[in-house]
């Protein structure tokens, strides 16, 4: 079987790297005691995938993993286990137990709430975000391994909501389409035609999709 | 730390290059109440967190002293280039991973002196830590400095900058230190009257205690104490007990990679080989071994408090220690299942440790190092290096019959009596290596291609070895020796790596060096070096300019055969060989004789008189024995 695992990545650890990241889940995985799963080959290593990785600099609140287990047991076990084997900065929030052909938290990976802390909000920013959406069109140009790609960030764009210093997005995150928080913030700001403010930015959960609805991903 | 220096901080952290050294909080870090203990200690590295993390020393005494239920022990690591330059900017102090606090606010202040060449961080870091640089001026509430490790057997170049030494092994001497500082403290007793309890300790040399007198030519004149609880002679500590002295059962598991990310097992402390040029293993002495069960105990406890994948085992020369087979063949046994691999980075090869390269390939297959460390049989029996031609050349090809097929060679270049001839015979060190793999059948080596790296360092002279009187090459003799050595090494799959003789040069003043040299130390850092062991830090210049200021020259420390009669700087330590052992080996270096390993008998280094060595009386090999050669380094 396999466990689906929500953790955070707590903002102190918000400068480990996604393979850093990775090896400290490894080695706590290793420190619990918890049957897994090793993949064949030379230099075996524990199975384990992570839903997103998380940029260097971004906290995580809800991330999602998924971790194959040898036998049966259940997610409060697991929880238990692992909870022990990890540092303080990355606790692990619950644990639940699927089948092996569960599909992957990845693949049903749709979109990701952020909550960017703005430093200083501009006076009325409500307005302005409201404004934003009601575009039909939001051209942008985004960074890919091929170079610079204009793109139009409209559809990607769930949900942006300001609440006193804190925006609120709701991203696409996925294989087709990738809208990230920066470049969001960039293109805001643009908008308003206003210095973008220093902004700590959290991903706050993953989401998928079921029945046309976005929900948390570790209920699929 | 304030929140307002906490809040910089953190910004500071969105700018510089690999934040995640600066953020502690790792597993098994250990974070304690400031309130709840009576003194703090923040332990210093002079080097960068990888680096410094990587340290067994520190892991065993952080442990040691997290232990107590009355103390505190932080980590603090010298940050690189452009993390100093904007702390200081932005006036963060130097600050403790595990609580924020700035240096200046510990009890106790300790540095671990593993490299002389990281002298200018620890100027560099009590400047960023608040604490004034000269031991002279710092006031009643400031931190005591202490040091300790193993350039702290020649503690003068740093005598204006550390208030206490700690001289051998520190397991026990720290915990009388704390317990020092811990009362005088709590007592109002002043600096100066602490100092004198530290004194007062076995293995604590307080360099205010003691008064140095220079005679017209620069040598020394006289060192003598100042005061009636400082002694005149300062003995080295030795741990009798290894099994039961304390090591750590759980260290911290960086989040960012270090250079040795593992789990360490020191099996023993101390060498019996005698190597002339090798101050460890003079310093290290007795040598002192861990039982197999405290080992299997403290390698089960380790793994499963780390989750680490990989396990090494440290000491001067694994290949001598006497259940060796055994101690890999359980540590095999146990751990094929979890997946942790063990590996060897001191070790000889003979028919039994054959078996086990062959074993810990099965887990995963790690690199090939040698150190034959001279060219020639003549010149090896120079060092006491007891390796032969046969031995390596047996060795190599065991081992490529086992898959190996990449070979790294240590030499030295500027040894002691050295000529042309054993630079060639470098060369052809390397070539019989390289044709040992040819001669094995195709099917049976590796498929890889055989690649062989030879690196020649410069010969350093160092306090407490036969060879603490000789003259360094000077850096014109190496610049031609290199020279010869790349025309030598000119061979097909053969390598040839050099080190750069400017920073020998410097290893050598400070390693030898006297009580001016810490001035000289103090312009270099005020001219702006610091880091200078990587090479895009390194000024060379403003070195020279430092010891131009001071009106020294590096010569006088560096290129300067020293008559046994001088007065050197740092025989006011008893570090167990005694003066007349070292002239004893120095005399026999120069007509190019060997002397035997002490596990077949004792050699009379002087420890034999402390009653710590358990194989004086019952040497372990008799004579005709056979031992197999020191070549894993």
């Amino acid at each position: 079987m396999k466990m689906i695992v929500v953790f955070e990545k707590a903002p102190r650890l918000r400068h480990i790297g996604h393979l850093d990241l990775m090896r400290a889940m490894q080695r706590a995985l290793r420190r619990s005691g918890l049957p897994l799963r090793y993949s064949q080959g030379f230099n075996p290593h524990i199975l384990l995938t992570f839903a997103a990785p998380l940029s260097v600099g971004m906290p995580g609140k809800r991330e999602v993993m998924e971790v194959p287990i040898e036998g049966e047991m259940t997610g409060e076990a697991f929880l238990q286990k692992l909870s022990a084997a990890l540092p303080p900065d990355l606790p692990c929030l619950s644990a639940r137990p699927v089948d092996d052909r569960h599909p992957a938290p990845m693949a049903q990976l749709t979109a990701a709430i952020y909550q960017a802390e703005l430093e200083q909000a501009p006076e009325n920013f409500e307005a302005t975000v409201q404004a934003y959406l009601a575009q039909r069109e939001i051209p942008a140009v985004r960074k890919t391994k091929t170079g610079m790609k204009p793109c139009d960030l409209r559809p990607m764009i769930y949900g942006l909501t300001m609440k006193g210093n804190t925006l609120q997005m709701v991203l696409a995150l996925c294989e087709k389409a990738t809208c990230k928080p920066d470049l969001l913030l960039s293109s805001l700001f643009e908008f308003a035609q206003t210095p973008r403010p220093r902004a700590l930015i959290t991903r706050t959960q993953l989401l998928g999709e079921k029945d046309g609805v976005l929900c948390p991903l570790e209920t699929l | 730390m304030n929140e307002l220096e906490n809040a910089r901080l953190e910004g500071l952290l969105e700018t510089v290059q690999k934040p995640a050294r600066y953020i502690g909080g790792e597993m098994n870090a250990v974070k304690k109440d400031w309130n709840g203990v009576r003194c703090t200690f923040g332990f210093c590295f002079a080097d960068t967190y990888e680096i410094g993390m990587s340290h067994l020393g520190m892991k065993i005494l952080y442990y040691l002293i997290n232990q107590r239920p009355d103390a505190l022990c932080e980590r603090v690591f010298m940050p690189d280039a452009d993390m100093a330059d904007k702390m200081r900017e932005a006036e963060v102090p130097l600050f403790s991973l595990e609580s924020r606090k700035a240096l200046n606010h510990f009890d106790i202040v300790g540095f671990t002196l593993q490299y002389e060449m990281s002298y200018t961080n620890i100027l560099e870091m009590l400047s960023l830590g608040r604490i004034p640089i000269f031991g002279r001026d710092r006031a009643e509430g400031d931190p005591i400095v202490v040091a300790g490790g193993p350039c702290a057997f020649n503690p003068e170049p740093l005598a204006p900058f550390i208030d206490a030494f700690m001289i051998g092994d520190g397991e026990d001497v720290m915990h009388e230190l704390i317990d020092v500082i811990r009362d005088g403290r709590e007592k109002g007793l002043s600096r100066l009257d602490i100092l004198r309890g530290l004194a007062r300790l076995e293995g604590v040399y307080v360099p205010a205690l003691y008064d140095v007198a220079y005679n017209e030519d620069g040598t020394l004149r006289s060192f003598a104490p100042n005061d009636p609880a400082a002694p005149a002679v300062v003995k080295k500590r030795v741990v009798k007990d290894l099994s039961a002295a304390v090591y750590p059962e759980n260290i911290p598991v960086p989040y960012t990679e270090i250079v040795h990310d593992r789990m360490v097992l020191e099996i023993m402390r101390g060498c019996t080989r005698g190597c002339r040029f090798c101050q460890a293993g003079m310093l290290y002495r007795p040598v002192r071994e861990r039982s197999m069960d405290r080992l299997l105990e403290l390698a089960d406890k380790l793994q499963q408090s780390t989750g680490y994948e990989e396990m090494s085992l440290s000491s001067l020369s694994s290949g001598d220690f006497t259940c060796l087979p055994q101690l890999i063949q359980a540590l095999m046994d146990r751990y094929k299942d979890k997946r942790v691999s063990v590996s060897l980075p001191s070790m000889r090869i003979d028919n039994i440790v054959k078996q086990s390269l062959e074993e810990t390939q099965q887990v995963k297959k790690s690199g090939l190092t040698l150190a034959p460390e001279a060219g020639t049989q003549r010149l090896r029996d120079v060092i006491n290096k007891g390796v032969t031609e046969e031995d390596l050349v047996r060795s190599v090809t065991d081992a490529f019959e086992c898959g190996w097929s990449s070979v790294k060679l240590y030499f030295m270049m500027g040894l002691p009596t050295e000529t042309d001839e054993d630079l060639q015979g470098i060369g052809h060190l390397a070539k019989r290596v390289v044709d040992a793999y040819y001669a094995i059948p195709k099917e049976k080596r590796s498929k890889n291609g055989v690649k062989v790296t030879a690196s020649a360092s410069v010969f350093v002279p160092k306090p407490f070895t036969p060879f603490q009187w000789a003259a360094q090459d000077t850096i014109d003799a190496v610049r031609e020796k290199q020279g010869k050595l790349r025309q030598y090494l000119k061979l097909k799959n053969v390598n040839f790596n050099w080190h750069e003789s400017e920073l020998s040069m410097l290893e050598a003043c400070i390693s030898r060096g006297d009580r001016r040299i810490g001035e000289v130390i103090y312009r270099a850092w005020k001219r702006g070096c610091r880091l200078d062991s990587w090479m895009e830090h390194f000024k060379y210049e403003e070195w020279l300019g430092a010891f131009a200021d001071c009106g020294l020259d590096p010569a006088f420390y560096a290129h300067r055969e020293r008559p046994y009669d001088e007065l050197l700087p740092w025989q006011f330590i008893d570090a167990g060989v005694s003066q007349e052992y070292l002239k004893r080996e120095n005399e026999k270096a120069k007509r190019v004789e060997t002397t035997k390993d002490c596990r077949r008998g004792c050699n009379g280094c002087g420890l034999h008189t402390w009653n710590v060595c358990d194989w004086v009386k019952n040497p372990p090999l008799k004579d005709t024995d056979k031992m197999a050669a020191p070549l894993f380094d």
